[in-house]
């Protein structure tokens, strides 16, 4: 029986991607689905590297810069994808990711190819269970907030949002910039305990992967990223024996899961067996759910005149 | 069993929300029948589940006596003679008035006999052979709605279902499309129309239902159904 | 000049395999109105099964490794289709877009443990042997390239405008109810579309693994991105636009590579996508609605 050792850092990193997770699941409240998580993380990874180690800011003010330049990058990016349908949204948050991830590679002042090294390791076990509690404690209370309400109000039908007053430019500027911060927290965590931060953990395959987690999990309540970053944090771990073919075996999870989920994915609980087992009482989503079909995706123009009409007249 | 289609109990839901709860209607062959029912009381819904768009929770449709519908993808079903004209008119706008019709009969074998469908269509709609090169998204609301009839009548349907064509349409366009789907009619192919314009559409139907919140709560011969309270007071503004 | 005009031509060659990929990626998008993730994997799986059959096949040479990426490619990709893509018509766009993820991480892992996650060489299918035209340098194997991709692009786009079944992918793609209910079998178009995306894919796979002598597990994870980006910049309403679009993008990035840095040049796909869409979100010409 392996000792506690062995388990720490699979703990370490489930209790980070559940943070992170967690961060994509406020800004997703608004309808955002991001696909710049890990270039974020990366960002607020490099933040913290940066301050503690040239600048020699202590550990917890380099987190909440970490944290803080998160932010600043889900303003932008909120703003930037403004205009954007659900789909194209998605898609530019990922060439953002890949752009940012490109350019960390050529920087050489943050180590460029060569990643940025020199990080202390302040990151235990005990830090990690308080970043994973800040960012459940922050989403839940978000989640219950008339903000959280006013997020899936946009989330699934902007024009009728708009006409009962909320501010969609508003609201997702903020849920973007909100979950991005966690993001950013967790990943100046995170590079405290990997110590280094490299451009290729900014790349769009690392976002996918908290994607995953997340849409694993269910997008509709809070349990959902939690249960979506435990399992599939530590199902490849558990399976690291059969080392070759964990991946393997992880994509079949990926596509049964999928073949199986009768209600589709935006389903107003997590994986069905989940509900039953835990005790939580999972809380169901308060509005009526939109599937994204793919004539929203192929014709976007609809949906967004309606959504530049409505920021405009802000 | 002399109905062309019959529909017993079909229940059809959104999700939870129930759009059709437990609906019995047919047709006869050569009729035309007029569904009448405000905004959200199940018309279209109605329509696309015979056209098997979508699948209902409880109920059965049969065609002809013997073929069930519910068995059948959308694609069988027109191959038997069911043609839609779709609310909205639903036009392949980037395509050409002419492609609009030939797809009205893509899987119909005989190339000669859909040409000279095509050929007919055009002859009773000149206005169409005209502009057959056009785009379809370029025609007016009235056009577009005769090239939506013509296409559904290129395949030689033996029913016509037609969703709200009087839809947005100038009152004068309005009741050209009426006189047309009495005349389709006349020609013996079964028409079931479903209109929220009760006044013309009664004009020329030979029975009708009245449909309201998913339920049928009036059926019977037109002129009856135009003298009811509860038609007139909902559709005809008020009892005369 | 010069470097200009070679550069071009390089650009030439490279963006017109990004064109049959996103073509293949394009069909599979507007018509089954699916994200089909594993297409490049398709496209991979494609590359090694034309290298297994040229090895295998004694006296093997170019067309036998071609016959064999196409094989290989179209069996995949119908399997693909069979088991993940049908049973989910109809769902959420994310669903298949997440189960088709899990079948490229499954088809990259898998070929990953077989022939292990470096590249490896290429059978030597074609001669290396340069022809000038003009102040140009092209090698033998860049222009068989170019022109199997030009014909695999022609043949697609005359399978869109002239064939019957072509034709009603367009009208499933504006309106996939209405084409059912006049009489188009949209499974089985799908099924065919489906088909004809990967055979696309797997032989241009061939030209495209004679072209750099190496192949990889995960080539199609930069591939499949571009693609993705070409189809998203075209926009769905012109067919012809996404071949367009990755032309120019493969001459863009072979002219960033010539003049400015090649290690931007994965960059220059992302910098367009998010240019274009901000401007455009409908992709530079527009979809079915504009």
């Amino acid at each position: 029986m392996p000792n506690l050792a062995f388990f720490e850092p699979i703990a370490i990193f489930t209790l980070l991607n559940v943070a992170m997770t967690v961060g994509l699941y406020v800004t997703a409240l608004s309808g955002q689905l991001s696909m710049a998580t890990a270039a974020i993380a990366g960002v607020g990874g490099y933040a913290s590297g940066i301050l503690t180690v040239k600048f020699g800011v202590p550990f917890v003010p380099a987190v909440v810069g970490g944290a803080f330049l998160g932010g600043l990058l889900g303003c932008v990016l909120a703003l930037l994808t403004l205009k954007m349908r659900d789909f194209i949204l998605k898609l530019t948050t990922l060439a953002a990711g890949e752009a940012l991830s490109v350019l960390a590679f050529n920087w050489d002042y943050i180590g460029g190819a060569n990643s940025f090294t020199g990080l202390a390791p302040h990151t235990g076990l005990l830090t990690c269970v308080t970043v994973a509690a800040i960012s459940l404690c922050v989403a839940w209370r978000f989640d219950g907030s008339r903000l959280g309400y006013a997020a899936r109000a946009v989330r699934d039908d902007p024009l009728a949002a708009a006409s009962m007053g909320v501010s969609v430019a508003q609201v997702r500027i903020i849920t973007f910039a909100l979950g991005s911060a966690i993001i950013g927290m967790a990943g100046a965590v995170q590079a405290h305990y990997l110590l280094v931060v490299t451009p290729s953990q900014l790349g769009f395959f690392v976002s996918l992967n908290y994607m995953i987690f997340l849409l694993f999990g269910g997008l509709q309540t809070l349990a959902g990223p939690v249960l979506g970053a435990v399992v599939l944090t530590a199902l490849p771990e558990a399976l690291r024996f059969a080392n070759e073919y964990r991946l393997i075996v992880y994509g079949l999870i990926i596509v049964g899961v999928m073949l199986w989920r009768t209600d589709g994915l935006l389903g107003r609980t997590p994986l069905g067996v989940a509900r039953r087992i835990s005790g939580i009482t999972l809380r169901s989503a308060r509005l009526p759910q939109s599937m994204l079909r793919a004539e929203d995706v192929l014709s976007p123009s609809t949906a967004a005149a309606k959504q530049t009409a409505t920021t405009k007249s802000r | 069993m002399s109905a062309l289609l019959h529909i017993e109990g079909l229940a059809v839901s959104y999700g939870s929300v129930p759009a059709v709860d437990g609906v019995s209607l047919e047709i006869e062959p050569g009729e035309l029948r007029v569904i009448l029912g405000a905004n959200g009381a199940g018309k279209t819904t109605i329509i696309k589940t015979i056209m098997g768009l979508l699948k209902p929770q409880r109920g059965t449709i049969r065609f002809d006596g013997e073929h069930d519908l519910l068995r059948l993808r959308p694609h069988q079903i027109h191959r038997l003679g069911i043609a839609w004209v779709p609310e909205g008119r639903q036009l392949w706008n980037t395509m050409t008035v002419l492609d609009n019709l030939r797809m009205g009969a893509f899987e119909v074998p005989d190339e000669n006999a859909v040409n000279r469908r095509i050929g007919e269509m055009f002859e009773r709609f000149p206005r169409l052979a005209e502009r057959r090169h056009q785009l379809a998204g370029s025609l007016s609301g009235g056009e577009q709605q005769m090239v939506a009839i013509a296409r559904a009548l290129v395949s030689s349907p033996r029913l016509l279902l037609m969703d709200e064509p009087s839809l947005g349409l100038a009152p004068i366009v309005v009741r050209d499309v009426f006189m047309l789907a009495q005349e389709i009619n006349r020609l013996g192919i079964a028409v079931l129309m479903v209109e929220q314009n009760a006044r013309q559409s009664l004009k020329v139907a030979h029975s009708a239902y009245l449909l309201e919140l998913g339920r049928v709560v009036e059926a019977g011969p037109a002129a009856e159904i135009a003298g009811k309270k509860s038609v007139q007071e909902v559709f005809l503004g008020g009892t005369a | 000049m010069d470097l200009f005009l070679q550069q071009l031509s390089n650009g030439l060659v490279i963006g017109s395999t990004y064109a049959v990929v996103a073509v293949g990626f394009a069909l599979a998008f507007t018509v089954l109105r699916v994200i089909q993730f594993a297409h490049p994997d398709v496209f991979m799986i494609g590359m090694f099964s034309g290298m297994m059959a040229a090895c295998i096949v004694p006296g093997g040479g170019l067309a036998v490794a071609l016959i064999g990426g196409a094989v290989g490619s179209t069996a995949i990709g119908a399997v693909i289709e069979r088991m993940v893509v049908a049973p989910l018509r109809g769902r959420d766009v994310l669903t298949t877009l997440i189960a088709t993820l899990g079948v490229s991480i499954i088809l990259q892992n898998g070929m990953a443990a077989i022939i292990g996650p470096d590249p490896i060489p290429y059978p030597r299918l074609l001669p290396t042997q340069f022809y000038e035209i003009g102040p140009v340098l092209l090698t033998l194997r860049q222009m068989f390239c170019l022109g199997l991709c030009a014909v695999l692009l022609s043949l697609a786009s005359f399978y869109v405008r002239g064939t019957h079944i072509g034709r009603a992918t367009r009208a499933i793609a504006e309106r996939p109810d209405v084409a059912a209910a006049f009489g188009v079998d949209v499974s089985r178009v799908c099924r065919i579309t489906f088909w004809l995306a990967s055979t696309m894919a797997g032989l241009a796979a061939v030209a495209v693994g004679t072209l750099y002598g190496s192949a990889s597990a995960f080539v199609g994870l930069l591939y499949g991105l571009k693609a993705f980006v070409c189809m998203l910049v075209a926009g769905n309403r012109y067919f012809e636009a996404v071949i367009a679009v990755a032309l120019a993008l493969g001459i863009l990035e072979a002219l960033v590579t010539g003049y400015v840095s090649s290690s931007l040049r994965d960059a220059v796909a992302f910098f367009v996508l998010i240019g274009v869409l901000y401007l455009r979100p409908d992709g530079l010409f527009g979809s079915y609605t504009t």
